[in-house]
């Protein structure tokens, strides 16, 4: 249960998912995985398995749903799609972020300043 | 919140289907690899390459699986269940150690559970009526007299219950068996007269028709019942047009206007009827005819002491309002629960003790052999340590191995808890409550938790000491090569073993003890051959005493001369069945010590009762026969405590304080009996000679031959002289006797079964611990032979080894016995609780059952072939 990395990291990236399938509706675990990638110029070029960790547990609070179908080439695929709560929850949590980076930012900036 | 509780839940669901989502992960990675592979195709790279690339990428498969599944469902768990499949497997691959520790568990914890329920049916739980709690019984008791009347008058039962502020309400009741002469014979009935507010006290209504109506609970008013759920079926058949029909009882004719739920069962569970009694009535008012029993209701958040307080200011102003006799009699509220399950929960206590102690023989039982068991697993747990199993995994394991065995104990317990329920209640009909006791969500929690503190009393020790990694490595190669005795801690379980044995042997035998002295004693009057029974009647009859007690002496000379019969009486008590009432009296002519209380049993007895109880006549003459029945006998004690030397015959007594009570001539002196139970030594009696005391005495009846073949005789008697009354209760005295000490027979029957059970479960634990032993010493022993050591002295040697650890548990046991001791003194008659005799003659049995078990394994180590066990070398 443990993987040994923090909260707030985890905690991004679930961020990142519920953002990226906000934007671009339902999505299967590769087309999440690119997407994020593609966002942050390959800047963050994550181990793409690690994105499965943060589905289940999206799916385990109830912020995103999961269904098989087809994906662009006909192939079965698990698509996820952002669910009512997970809406609530993203704008929440965006709301949190923006603040927490706010501070964060004014904090850095006062220590260049000193 | 929400979200973690949907976490949980999702997990816990999880569990179930994990093959499924196993299946389903492996095929969205198996998806999301091959759009991986097709991307870096495009991208140009070979198949291979691309392969390479894309789980590179992706990460290790069977990582994420693992994870997924961590996240998934609740890991603990699953080494849960997983540790449960594999302890399954361990206990099916031993059956002959599984059944024989599920049985000796499923006795531990079933005979506990069995004790438990009754405990629990008996003593916690409340009476089976809405908010039991609050029902109280309140009596009233005079403060210049001992053993005064505990009933109330009518009047003051409806002064209490306008006056009092702490009572919801109060009703009172008596009952008597009468008869029903509506149908062709007549029926014996018991019948309870009650006050009003009878049902609104105890918060239940008919199961089928109405409660009583103002009018009918008025004195005169028309007559009403309601009748017992049992009576409705025997009588009616369950019929719902019961209702409106009558029944009649002496005078009187009743309308049926209900019918009671079958669970109701008050004041006892023999009543068949309640009626009104009539309020109003002309003897109601007299403020000193008492007869009722009153059970008030507290209201809500009321305290046993506040209403204590609350009825003590009301009876003070009642004293002030009728001094005579209000000021004289105070008020006494208790628990109704406690009055009905009375002194029964001593036995009960005493009982639950001892099967906790054989189930704590069981688990030091089971304990042994787990350890035995586990010295000879050390090699699979010492590869499990091998391939990098943690201690706490290892310990783990023994113990959910353990709890199977105590879960499957219990299981099986429960099964024999429920037959010993049966078992209770046919052979304990007579104790209250009795009838409650059954299996229900209690005593199987009950047990289930007996199984968890059964798995760490048995299951701890052994895996502790099993996973002691040095140990464990140790062993594993020491086993072949063993020589000395390693298992200190095993003989040390059988030492506790026999010592709780000894403990439970020791109280079943001072029991059984005390039932051989009672059975020896000499009773003073005569119990065999006699016959006792009622005949229905009516305390209106007391209406006219006169005709009252000419119906009760006629009846008497009427089976007096039945052949078969040598004499009849009557008796308000029954010989050698307790109930005491002691009443202090007055000597008219003045006593010898004027300071001195005189204080005797008081019975009321006919004039022949002397003759059919075979008590003799020592001194002076018998009763003669007054119209009053005024002349009294007094016993041998009674006449050497209160004149010494000087003679009683001729003296008058009355009792004190009863403005009623008859100046009675001291007419003889008898023998002392033991009327007050054989287990009391017989103290001072007066026998007053008066067959009309009461309208429902007790019939005693001296036959020729045996006493219960006059039943069908005495009936017909009965029902040619008086067609309207009927027979009841008819058995021989010493039945009656016998119950009266069917408490502490059940005690000592079920104690002689533990101690019996105990007795096995320890001598198996001997030959089990010594038979392990041999075994482990074959080549030591085979070494010796070699040697040219004798078979006779081998075999010496590990009877020894075994008697010695006995005998410290006989000595710790013994102990152990003389300190519990105390627990029985109430219960003992004729034996103290260090009695040498019981104590030595346990020890010897033990010592004997011991000697026998721990022979077979010692000849077994003197028939050791020695190049059988060289040849391992």
């Amino acid at each position: 249960m443990t993987d040994g990395k923090s909260d707030v990291l985890q905690g991004t990236l679930d961020l990142m998912v519920l953002k990226t399938l906000e934007a671009m509706g339902p999505l299967h675990g590769y087309g999440i995985a690119r997407r994020i990638e593609q966002i942050s110029e390959d800047a963050l070029s994550l181990n793409q398995g690690t994105i499965y960790a943060s589905l289940v547990r999206l799916l385990q609070r109830g912020w995103i749903s999961a269904a098989w179908g087809a994906s662009e080439n006909n192939r079965k695929a698990r698509f996820y799609s952002l669910t009512k709560a997970g809406r609530k929850q993203l704008s929440v949590e965006a709301e949190n972020w923006e603040r927490i980076s706010g501070v964060i930012g004014r904090v850095l900036q006062l220590a260049n300043r000193g | 919140m929400l979200a973690s509780l949907r976490v949980i839940a999702s997990r816990i669901r999880g569990i179930f289907s994990v093959r499924r989502e196993d299946r389903e992960f492996t095929d969205e990675l198996d998806a999301h690899l091959e759009m991986l592979t097709e991307e870096n195709i495009r991208r140009g790279m070979s198949l291979a390459e691309a392969r390479r690339q894309a789980h590179i990428r992706l990460g290790g498969a069977a990582q994420l699986r693992e994870m997924n599944r961590d996240l998934r469902s609740l890991p603990f768990l699953e080494t849960l269940l997983q540790d449960l499949r594999y302890g399954l497997r361990m206990l099916r691959k031993s059956p002959g150690f599984t059944a024989v520790a599920v049985l000796t568990l499923a006795l531990g914890i079933g005979a506990n559970s069995a004790v438990f329920s009754a405990i629990d049916a008996i003593l916690l739980r409340p009476l089976p009526f809405p908010d039991a709690d609050q029902l109280m019984q309140i009596s009233q008791y005079h403060l210049k007299e001992k053993n005064s009347n505990p009933f109330v008058a009518p009047v003051r039962l409806e002064d209490w219950n306008r006056m009092n502020s702490t009572f919801q309400a109060m009703t009172g009741y008596y009952a008597e068996d009468d008869s029903e002469i509506s149908g062709p014979l007549p029926e014996k009935v018991t019948i309870a007269f009650v006050a009003p507010r009878f049902l609104q006290v105890w918060g239940i209504a008919p199961a089928l028709g109405r409660d009583f109506a103002t009018v009918e609970e008025r004195f005169g008013g028309p007559g009403a019942v309601l009748i017992s759920h049992r009576f409705w079926e025997n009588r009616f058949g369950g019929d719902p047009n019961a209702l409106g029909k009558k029944l009649r009882i002496g005078r009187f004719s009743l309308a049926i206007v209900g019918v009671m739920p079958a669970s109701f069962l008050f004041p006892n569970r023999d009543v068949d009827l309640w009626s009104p009694d009539g309020v109003g009535g002309p003897y109601a008012q007299n403020r000193d005819l008492t007869w009722y029993t009153i059970v008030g209701r507290l209201k809500q958040s009321v305290t046993l002491a506040q209403s204590r307080a609350n009825l003590a200011t009301v009876q003070s102003q009642l004293g002030k309002q009728y001094p005579k006799p209000d000021a004289d009699l105070a008020v006494n509220v208790q628990s109704l629960k406690e009055i009905v399950i009375g002194g029964i929960g001593r036995s009960f206590w005493m009982l639950f003790g001892s099967v906790s102690l054989l189930l704590l023989i069981a688990c030091t039982n089971i304990a042994a052999l787990l350890l035995a068991r586990s010295s000879r697993r050390q090699h699979e747990i010492s590869i499990r340590f091998a391939l990098g199993g943690s201690r706490t995994a290892i310990m783990r394991q023994l113990l959910t191995e353990t709890f199977l065995l105590a879960l499957g104990g219990a299981a099986v317990g429960l099964i024999v808890a429920a037959a010993a329920s049966k078992i209770f209640q046919t052979l304990a009909a007579t104790l209250p409550r009795v009838q409650e006791i059954h299996l229900n969500a209690t005593v199987v929690l009950y047990s289930l938790a007996c199984s968890l503190i059964v798995t760490f009393l048995c299951g701890l020790l052994p895996a502790i000491r099993a996973a002691r990694k040095s140990i464990a490595v140790s062993l594993a190669q020491a086993s072949f090569t063993q020589v000395s005795t390693r298992n200190r801690l095993q003989w040390l379980l059988v030492g506790v073993q026999v010592a709780l044995a000894i403990t439970l042997l020791a109280g079943a035998g001072l029991l059984i003890r005390g039932f051989q002295e009672l059975g020896r004693v000499s009773p003073g009057f005569q119990p065999d051959h006699l016959l006792t029974f009622h005949i229905s009647a009516s305390y209106g009859e007391t209406v006219n005493l006169k005709a009252m007690t000419q119906r009760i002496d006629r009846t008497i000379d009427s089976l007096a001369a039945l052949p078969g019969v040598s004499s009849t009486a009557v008796s308000a008590k029954l010989p050698g069945v307790p109930s005491e009432w002691p009443q202090e009296f007055k000597i008219a002519e003045g006593q010898i010590d004027p300071n001195r209380k005189i204080v005797a049993d008081s019975r009321a007895v006919s004039l022949s009762y002397f003759a059919t109880v075979q008590i003799p006549l020592l001194e002076g003459r018998s009763c003669r026969e007054l119209p009053n029945g005024a002349d009294v006998l007094v016993n041998r004690s009674f006449a050497n405590t209160y004149f010494g030397q000087s003679n009683p015959i001729g003296h008058h007594l009355s009792v004190t304080g009863d403005q009623y009570s008859p100046l009675g001539e001291i007419r003889g002196i008898v023998g002392d009996a033991r009327e007050e139970g054989l287990n009391h030594a017989p103290g001072p009696t007066v026998y007053w000679c008066i067959s009309g005391a009461m309208p429902d005495p007790y019939y005693l009846v001296r036959t020729l031959g045996k006493p219960i073949t006059m039943a069908r005789t005495i009936r017909e008697r009965i029902r040619s002289i008086e067609p309207t009354r009927s027979v009841f209760d008819i058995a021989p005295l010493t039945d009656h006797i016998d119950e009266a000490f069917s408490e502490n027979r059940i005690s000592a029957v079920l104690l002689g079964f533990f101690a019996a059970t105990a007795l096995s479960l320890a001598c198996l634990g001997l030959y089990g611990t010594l038979s392990y032993s041999v075994a482990i010493r074959q080549r030591e022993i085979g070494l010796r032979m070699a040697l040219g050591a004798l078979p006779g002295r081998i075999a010496t040697r590990f009877l020894l080894q075994g008697l010695r650890i006995c005998f410290i548990g006989c000595a710790v046991g013994v102990t152990l016995a003389v300190a519990l001791g105390r627990v029985l003194s109430g219960m003992l008659f004729g034996v103290s609780p260090t009695d040498v005799v019981t104590l030595s003659g346990v020890i010897f049995i033990m010592l004997i059952a011991a000697a026998i078990s721990a022979l077979v394994p010692s000849l077994r180590a003197s028939h050791v072939d020695p190049m059988v066990a060289l040849r391992y070398e």
